[in-house]
């Protein structure tokens, strides 16, 4: 058993030592692109779906990472962002008929101009009063969504028809709605990556780790933050509507605070300004409440509130930081 | 009170200030602690009232202090004047005044106290209502001596006492410092950049330089030695 | 006129609460910076503490003295327990810390009690007082004198007690605090202590009110940052004129703006919150934020 381990091992090492740590990276992103792609047609019906969901979450949770993890701003009101994508996308394909992928770019733009409209008075906020803002901002959302019931439903909201597979595919409804998403979700992280590596991405991270510094630096400061907020709303925007072609249903109540909270929690858990966290952070979000459910409808609860706390004493970098710990520590041992 | 002092190691996380720092102060005296800006002096005086981790020895009157935290240390009857004065601003003078005292029970003699410094210090009596921030800068140097004195220390730390302030308004903070020390008995430290001040009132002298005491002796000495002079008092005799 | 009235009355019996949470949201920030969004569920939980000792059959005025009892010991050990290994770190940080004992506290409550809603005890007779056209009930004078009074003994405390000066003392400078011999991080203890306390109040105030279950304070709770918003975070007078402010805006608004209506209500926290925070940050009452060197 244990020579078993050795051999491991020492073959992990040697694979170490002729692959460099670059590549290793993408050497596990290929694999996991490769499994994504393969899943749908090894998977039953409802597991697609699951995992359509958590590539929506992760599109959402990188919008809310690019504000959080890499500007270093709070938002505790994302899921208004996510519920505005989720909404345009849904009241353009019930008010104005519009055939749905016209709904992505669209719902993308109204909530980066939301975003950026928001984002104007946010820069002038310190942290915590921006935490309050946008918390009050999702609390507000669902009464105003009640409330201009003749355009979004009121509280029953609206049910949708969901993007059919063209016939030449020979795919399954829950198959392409799952490929459309791997695919935006593709496209979205390739999108914050680099955006992430331009001068702006640098001046953001400058501005996290130092406001005063970076703005001696010569970053302007209003406008990145601005900017940071505009993104991140886009990407909300882009999730919600995804969510919205794939659950064909949008209401009131699925936009609470909650759902605000429960980003925040999941990107903290996953893991802050990284590309990973995002998505270990949707897989948590996705299948933790579902286990946990079974032992009591407050257990997700219990489980996510004592995890936030857990990982800000012990791993502030979340699962990813750990993960990547773990990674490191493998070549290092030479 | 005597201050031992004996391989004192002190520093903020990894950055180490102080290398091993030995000095004695005697009962009653005033010693003061001079060298250029970096040199460790502040947080000389942090580690002797506790506000940073240490190593090595300290000792009042045979009573271990190193490793206690400020408030135990308060309890000894170590009163610290820190850098930028400590001013409890939205409280009013009579409020940080008793605060200096907050960890005496002996109500009395705290009112005794108090009258005390009104005497040393006639000004802060005509302000005892006013909130502490509106006081000047010279006053609020004035404050926090008085709220230390309210503790009846048995070690008085004072940091640079003269900050910012006019030449006229320091020449008079020193003699009273002076006077208390002279009256009380009270054993004074003083971190201190006027060095010919410093050394007006003092029996002895440090010089700290790059975290170790690089020279040491009376007063007079120290302020005969020419070199020193030149180098870290900044000025010709 | 009368109607306008009776609706300022209304306002303020709603704004009184919102004080009273406000009041606890205060007392933490001005010792530590934190601005607990936890305070709304630790008022909750301290409400299911005394209902439970209603239901087994204390007499109310006795179960209210256990709860505070037990929520000032929770507080306290809140502090030491969760929030002290996170003491100095960034506000991200705390932030999350307290989203996460927010989300943790509201599950754990039910888990215990389950989320149905159960009735709470009014401690005020029904009934009202009329005076032109204008009527109090017995209810809202009930809940404007137990603020009153929890200001007022706050009031005692701060002013004329040994420990209420050296929590002043610690809020408004924690090393010099130190340097005069305060146990500062027993101070915040007793801070939260107090806030949890405080928030106690308020939970058993909303409670009759509303219904009781785990998400009842999660509305009041986007009031009561109004309100200390309003008042400026540093100042506990503030929190208690910008609660009643913040009650009779709301009110007011509901009634006599159509566009509002009593659905859009809590676009009034929201409008106040961004308007204080653009156009004066530290409040009505609050100091201005000076940076210290």
């Amino acid at each position: 058993m244990s020579s078993a381990i050795t051999s491991v091992k020492t073959s992990v090492k040697t694979l170490a030592a002729t692959v460099p740590a670059a590549r290793w990276r993408w050497l596990a992103v290929a694999a996991l692109l490769a499994a994504a792609c393969y899943a749908p047609f090894q998977l039953a019906p409802f597991h697609v779906f699951q995992l359509t969901m958590v590539l929506v979450y992760a599109v959402a949770l990188l919008g809310l990472d690019l504000l959080v993890g890499h500007a270093g701003q709070i938002s505790l009101g994302h899921g208004a962002f996510f519920a505005v994508g989720a909404y345009a996308t849904a009241i353009m394909l019930d008010r104005l008929a519009l055939p749905y992928p016209l709904t992505l770019p669209l719902a993308a733009g109204t909530a980066f101009v939301l975003g950026l409209a928001f984002g104007v008075p946010a820069v002038r906020l310190r942290g915590l009063y921006l935490a309050l803002v946008t918390l009050a901002v999702a609390i507000f959302l669902g009464p105003l969504l009640k409330r201009f019931e003749a355009v979004t439903g009121g509280s029953m909201g609206l049910t949708l028809a969901k993007p059919q597979p063209p016939a030449w595919s020979g795919l399954a409804e829950d198959q392409w709605l799952y490929l459309l998403t791997l695919v935006v979700a593709v496209a979205a992280f390739l999108v914050a990556g680099s955006l992430l590596r331009s001068r702006a991405g640098r001046a953001l991270h400058a501005v996290r780790d130092d406001e005063v510094a970076a703005e001696v630096m010569g970053v302007r400061l209003s406008s990145y933050k601005t900017l940071a907020f505009a993104w991140s709303a886009m990407f909300a925007g882009v999730a919600g509507c995804l969510y919205t072609w794939v659950i064909g249903f949008v209401s009131p109540d699925s936009f609470t605070v909650n759902l605000s909270i429960t980003l925040l929690a999941g990107l903290v858990v996953g893991g802050l300004g990284s590309m990973s966290g995002p998505v270990l952070g949707a897989l948590f979000v996705m299948f933790v409440p579902g286990i946990a459910q079974d032992i009591n409808d407050a257990a997700p609860g219990v489980i996510f509130g004592l995890l936030i706390i857990a990982v800000m004493y012990v791993a502030p970098t979340g699962l990813a930081g750990l993960a990547g710990r773990l990674v490191k520590k493998v070549p290092r041992k030479e | 009170m005597t201050l031992i002092v004996e391989d004192l190691v002190a520093g903020y996380g990894d950055a180490r200030v102080l290398h091993g720092v030995r000095l004695t102060v005697g009962d009653g005296e005033i010693c003061a602690i001079l060298g250029p800006n970096g040199a460790g002096k502040t947080t000389l005086l942090r580690a002797l009232s506790g506000m940073v981790k240490v190593r090595g020895r300290i000792a009042l009157d045979g009573a271990e202090l190193a490793g206690r935290p400020p408030d135990a240390l308060a309890r000894q009857g170590v009163a610290h004047v820190p850098e930028g004065r400590g001013t409890f601003m939205p409280l009013t003078v009579e409020e940080n005044l008793r605060l200096g005292a907050y960890v005496r029970r002996d109500r009395a003699s705290v009112e005794e106290d108090l009258e005390r410094v009104h005497t040393y210090f006639p000004v802060l009596r005509t302000r005892l209502k006013q909130a502490a921030g509106s006081l000047s800068g010279g006053e609020q140097q004035m404050l926090a001596i008085g709220r230390a004195l309210m503790l009846r220390p048995r070690l008085l730390l004072l940091d640079e006492p003269s900050l910012g302030l006019a030449p006229l308004v320091t020449r008079e903070l020193f003699r009273i410092v002076q006077a208390v020390n002279a009256e009380e008995r009270t054993t004074v430290v003083v971190v201190e950049q006027n060095a010919h001040l410093a050394l007006g009132i003092a029996q002895q002298a440090h010089v700290l330089e790059t975290g170790r005491i690089v020279l040491s002796g009376t007063a007079e000495r120290i302020r005969a030695d020419e070199q020193v002079a030149q180098s870290y008092l900044g000025y010709r005799v | 006129m009368a109607g306008f009235l009776q609706q300022v009355v209304v306002g303020l019996g709603a704004g009184a609460i919102y004080a009273s949470l406000a009041l606890a949201l205060v007392l933490i920030y001005q010792f530590t910076g934190i601005v607990n969004f936890a305070q709304g569920e630790l008022a909750m939980f301290s409400t299911y503490i005394a209902w439970q000792c209603v239901a087994a059959g204390l007499p109310f005025w006795l179960a209210l003295v256990i709860t505070l009892v037990v929520s000032f010991a929770g507080g306290m050990l809140i502090e030491r327990v969760i929030i002290r290994p996170v003491e100095g770190a960034p506000e991200l940080t705390l932030v999350i810390v307290t989203v996460g004992l927010f989300v943790f506290v509201n599950a754990a409550a039910g888990w215990i009690w389950t989320f149905l809603i159960k009735d709470f005890p009014n401690p005020f007779p029904d009934g009202a007082l009329s005076a032109a056209g204008v009527s109090v009930s017995f209810s809202t004078l009930g809940v404007l004198a137990v603020v009153a009074l929890v200001m007022g003994l706050l009031y005692v405390l701060f002013q004329y007690t040994r420990i209420g000066l050296g929590m002043r003392a610690v809020a408004s400078n924690p090393e010099s605090a130190r340097l005069v011999g305060i146990r500062v991080g027993r101070t915040l203890a007793l801070g939260w202590g107090l806030a949890a306390t405080v928030g106690a109040v308020s939970g058993v105030l909303v409670a009759p009110l509303l219904f009781l279950e785990p998400n009842m304070m999660g509305g009041v709770l986007i009031y009561a940052f109004a309100a200390a918003t309003l008042g400026g975070f540093d100042s506990p007078l503030g929190a208690v004129v910008g609660g009643l402010i913040v009650g009779v805006a709301e009110t007011l608004a509901g009634a006599y703006v159509d566009v509002i209506g009593s659905d859009l209500k809590v676009g009034v926290p929201l409008a106040i919150i961004l308007g204080v925070l653009l156009f004066r940050p530290q409040g009505l009452f609050g100091r201005a934020v000076v940076e210290r060197s």
